[in-house]
């Protein structure tokens, strides 16, 4: 048997999907080797193709690098599903494809007759990946949302934030970026195995509120068996102590691009995580602030001191580091092996962050109307196989006519008759 | 009725991660995998990780490691010692994955690389908080650690307060996922004839995703996005207190959900937001969306009602409760989510409808009575091969006995030899 180049060589994804839950999933597969079709149109435009970040003044469906970036390794075809005619082409590809992925509401899919069981009738083993948000069945089927409204309702905000404040998020669309794409491609993979076993196919839902609230097992767990509902303690843990960030000396912010409007303030804060595991790791943070109150204080020796008075605790450690040099200090106590990092930042974490650099994870990749821009390398680093990650997004539509011609075999009247439908645009 | 298929029927996992693996060593055992927790004598240390059961500690009973071990298996093998190495390596013959979270130094004395020549189609899964190389390997970190290093945190918190870590454990947890894709993928190459692999998971690398747009930004901006709180320009979109609770709104913004017009609807409809009721105001606040507060048609006009219109919106939903405001609104279309405790996602209708939970009777220490617990189903449903808890969290060592006699072969007698010198 002779294995081919990429684990996913052979593997073809009909890729119905935009924003973040789905493209992120089937990058995933693009780049370790899969033919990933992105299925997309103007009447339906995929928000990261409108979205930011772009260079200053870029316009246009192909500037945003938010989509760039997580669509990089992928084909783009234009269909529009609400023009008759449109379904016939995608179940086409379908019925070349391996795996099919769609993040549509379910309402979405059942207007497009795309479940599984009509793809099947094309393609008896495909594989179709569908992402809820809360379930294609159940009481609240219809419920809509996305990474912002779903923290909620799967429990994350609750346990995010200070406890004396109201649970105000978490900042981003946090679960469309690694839980729920990452589950899905799991679940892909897993059953790409399956199939290769048996030559059947099957259908995977992922309900986005089930793939979230599984990540917080433990405090459902804490409900379920003690009847305890967890809540927000901010930075702190419900055992280690002190573990919390504290505020270190501002440092200067690079300069903005011209062009990018910034007036805001040219320092930014520094804040510098610690956590003390241990008797090791305190003992390890007092000699390097053996000048501090704090690490002469018998108070704190043990871990139940430390907790009895962790507000003071808090305060001391806070008022050693404000005059500090966050990344200094970090460095400092590591190489005592004490748990501190700095709260980076995008200028940290393209810029300053020399391990992160080492080991190469953003690749700068071209593209023709954004140039050479940032991408993210893959989640998992084969050291066999590695990624490949040589192409940015695609264009909006670059390979309509080349998937039609060589994958459908469409005739150039039959393409002629599709683009004057409004078929493929 | 027999037991559907498991995707991963005939995969063996040895499992000597910590909690930036252990996540997908879940996983896989749930995707049908055998998974086998390698674990010190006496047990993980991370058996000592709170919560626990009844709020009793013993190393049987905590939730953390019952909810990331449950439907593996627990042998104790001691790494440190000549004769636990010998005992690991005659588990690897039966093993396809080994899934690990050692510091370098560890990681280097079990010789991975050289253990790949003589398996050379087992796949090796080395995940930890900062990767296998570069200047920060090694580095000491908690979950704390990497969510401050990889960005999310400096988004997410009040801006008059310190950046916050998202609740969770969730950059451990992200780590798992990437874990678990790197494993399966390598896992489909060596199957098909390619060779095993070193597959590298640093935690940063997979939680940097979670900073949405800060890299990108910085890259063709070189502007840090930096947390925002929960200002808002638009009423109906952030945090709303509601009269037993909090609800989350994402209200007028073109493409998600309703538009504000359903929402002053809803309000008028129930008696609320009188002053905004007259003709002039109305046509105005049907269309409130980024779009009419930059249009320079709309946007004078629009900015003047941004205040009524917030005070309207609090005032409405600090009435309602919590539950009203979300079936209600989601009734109409609008975007809003309401903030669960963990017994609110325990007592949920939708996952109660969907049978997402499973119950188990899950032993502890010997001595102490087995207690039904219900745990959280899997993050995804597979029609003809369903990911399920098929055992509860292991005891430490449970499996000794039936993992090294049957799985390696080692006979009972030597066994106990090697209990006898603390091998095991």
């Amino acid at each position: 048997m002779t294995a081919p180049a990429q684990p996913l060589d052979g593997i073809r994804v009909a890729d119905l999907t935009w924003f973040g839950a789905g493209p992120i999933a089937s990058r995933t597969l693009a780049l370790f080797g899969a033919d990933v079709i992105h299925i997309e149109s103007e009447a339906r435009i995929d928000g990261f193709r409108t979205g930011f970040p772009r260079r200053p003044g870029a316009r246009g469906y192909n500037a945003s690098n938010y989509f760039n970036n997580w669509n990089a390794a992928k084909r783009s075809f234009l269909l529009n599903m609400s023009i008759e005619g449109a379904r016939e082409v995608l179940l086409d590809i379908v019925a070349q494809s391996d795996v099919f992925i769609c993040n549509m509401a379910p309402g979405v899919i059942d207007r497009w007759r795309i479940n599984y069981e009509e793809l099947r009738q094309v393609r008896p083993a495909i594989i179709a990946a569908y992402q809820p948000m809360q379930g294609a069945t159940g009481p609240h089927r219809d419920y809509r949302g996305f990474g912002a409204v779903l923290n909620p309702v799967a429990g994350l905000s609750h346990l995010t934030g200070e406890p004396d404040r109201p649970p105000i998020g978490l900042g981003t669309n946090f679960p469309d970026f690694v839980v729920n794409p990452g589950h899905t491609a799991i679940a892909i993979l897993a059953a790409l195995r399956h199939r290769r076993r048996t030559g059947d196919g099957q259908m995977i839902e992922l309900a986005q509120l089930e793939s979230l609230a599984a990540t917080i097992g433990p405090a459902l767990l804490d409900a379920a068996v003690n009847q305890r509902d967890q809540s927000r303690i901010g930075n702190r843990s419900d055992w280690l102590c002190p573990h919390n960030a504290y505020r270190c000396q501002d440092a200067p912010r690079g300069d903005p691009h011209p062009d990018a409007g910034y007036d805001g303030p040219m320092t930014r804060e520094r804040w510098l995580t610690i956590a003390v595991r241990n008797d090791q790791d305190w003992q390890a943070l007092c000699r390097i602030a053996q000048d501090q109150p704090f690490a002469r204080d018998p108070r704190f020796k043990t871990l139940l001191g430390r907790r009895r008075d962790e507000d003071d605790l808090d305060a001391q450690i806070a008022a050693w580091t404000a005059d500090r040099n966050a990344r200094e200090l970090m460095h400092r106590l590591q190489a005592e092996g004490v748990p501190a990092a700095l709260v980076q930042d995008g200028q940290d974490i393209v810029e300053d962050d020399q391990h992160l650099r080492q080991r190469n994870f953003y690749q700068y990749i071209d593209h023709p109307e954004t140039d050479l821009s940032l991408h993210d390398g893959p989640p998992a680093k084969l050291h066999g196989t590695p990624a490949r990650l040589q192409t940015s997004g695609p264009l909006f539509g670059q390979h309509t006519y080349e998937i039609a011609t060589q994958l459908l075999n469409y005739s150039p009247e039959k393409i002629a008759s599709l683009t004057a439908k409004g078929v493929l645009a | 009725m027999a037991d559907p298929p498991a995707a991963l029927d005939g995969v063996t996992v040895l499992d000597l991660s910590d909690e930036f693996g252990q996540y997908a060593g879940k996983l896989l055992a749930d995707l049908g995998a055998d998974v086998i927790r390698i674990e010190p004598p006496g047990g993980d240390p991370a058996r000592s990780r709170p919560p626990f059961a009844e709020d009793s500690p013993d190393r049987s009973s905590s939730l953390t490691w019952w909810y990331h071990n449950a439907g593996k298996r627990s042998v104790t093998i001691d790494l440190a010692q000549h004769d636990g190495l010998f005992l690991f390596r005659q588990l690897l013959p039966n093993a396809q994955i080994v899934l690990e979270s050692l510091a370098p130094a560890r990681r280097e004395a079990l010789d991975p690389h050289r253990i790949l020549a003589e398996h050379p189609s087992l796949v090796w899964v080395a995940a930890t908080a900062f990767g296998a190389d570069g200047p920060h390997a090694g580095w000491a970190a908690t979950d704390l650690a990497v969510q401050a290093m990889a960005g999310p945190m400096l988004q997410a918190g009040y801006t008059d307060g310190p950046p916050q870590r998202i609740g969770g454990e969730q950059a451990a947890i992200a780590a798992g996922i990437a874990a678990a894709q790197g494993a399966l993928i390598a896992l489909l190459h060596a199957e098909a004839g390619g060779e095993g692999q070193l597959v590298e998971i640093s935690a940063q690398e997979v939680y940097l995703a979670c900073q949405a747009r800060a890299a990108l930004n910085w890259d063709f901006n070189r502007v840090a996005h930096e947390r925002t709180g929960d200002a808002h320009p638009i009423p109906g979109i952030g945090t709303y207190p509601a009269a037993d609770g909090y609800v989350y709104c994402y209200i007028g913004v073109a493409g998600f959900g309703a538009p504000w017009k359903h929402l002053l609807d809803w309000m008028l409809e129930e008696g609320a937001a009188a002053d905004l009721a007259t003709p002039e105001r109305r046509r105005i606040l049907d269309d409130l969306s980024f779009r009419s507060l930059v249009d320079p048609d709309t946007a004078e006009s629009a900015k003047a009602l941004l205040e009524p219109a917030h005070a309207a919106v609090s005032a409405f939903f600090a009435a309602k409760p919590a539950a009203d405001i979300y079936h209600q609104g989601q009734a109409r279309g609008l975007l809003i989510g309401i903030v669960n405790k963990p017994s609110d996602i325990l007592a949920s209708e939708q996952l109660a409808a969907r049978g997402w939970w499973q119950d188990i009777e899950q032993p502890r220490a010997p001595g102490r009575d087995a207690l039904p617990v219900r745990y959280p189903g899997p993050p995804y449903r597979l029609s003809e091969t369903p990911a399920r808890l098929h055992r509860p969290a292991p005891l430490a060592g449970e499996h000794n006995q039936e993992v090294l006699t049957e799985f390696a072969g080692i006979p009972a007698e030597d066994l106990l030899a090697y209990y006898g010198e603390g091998a095991i």
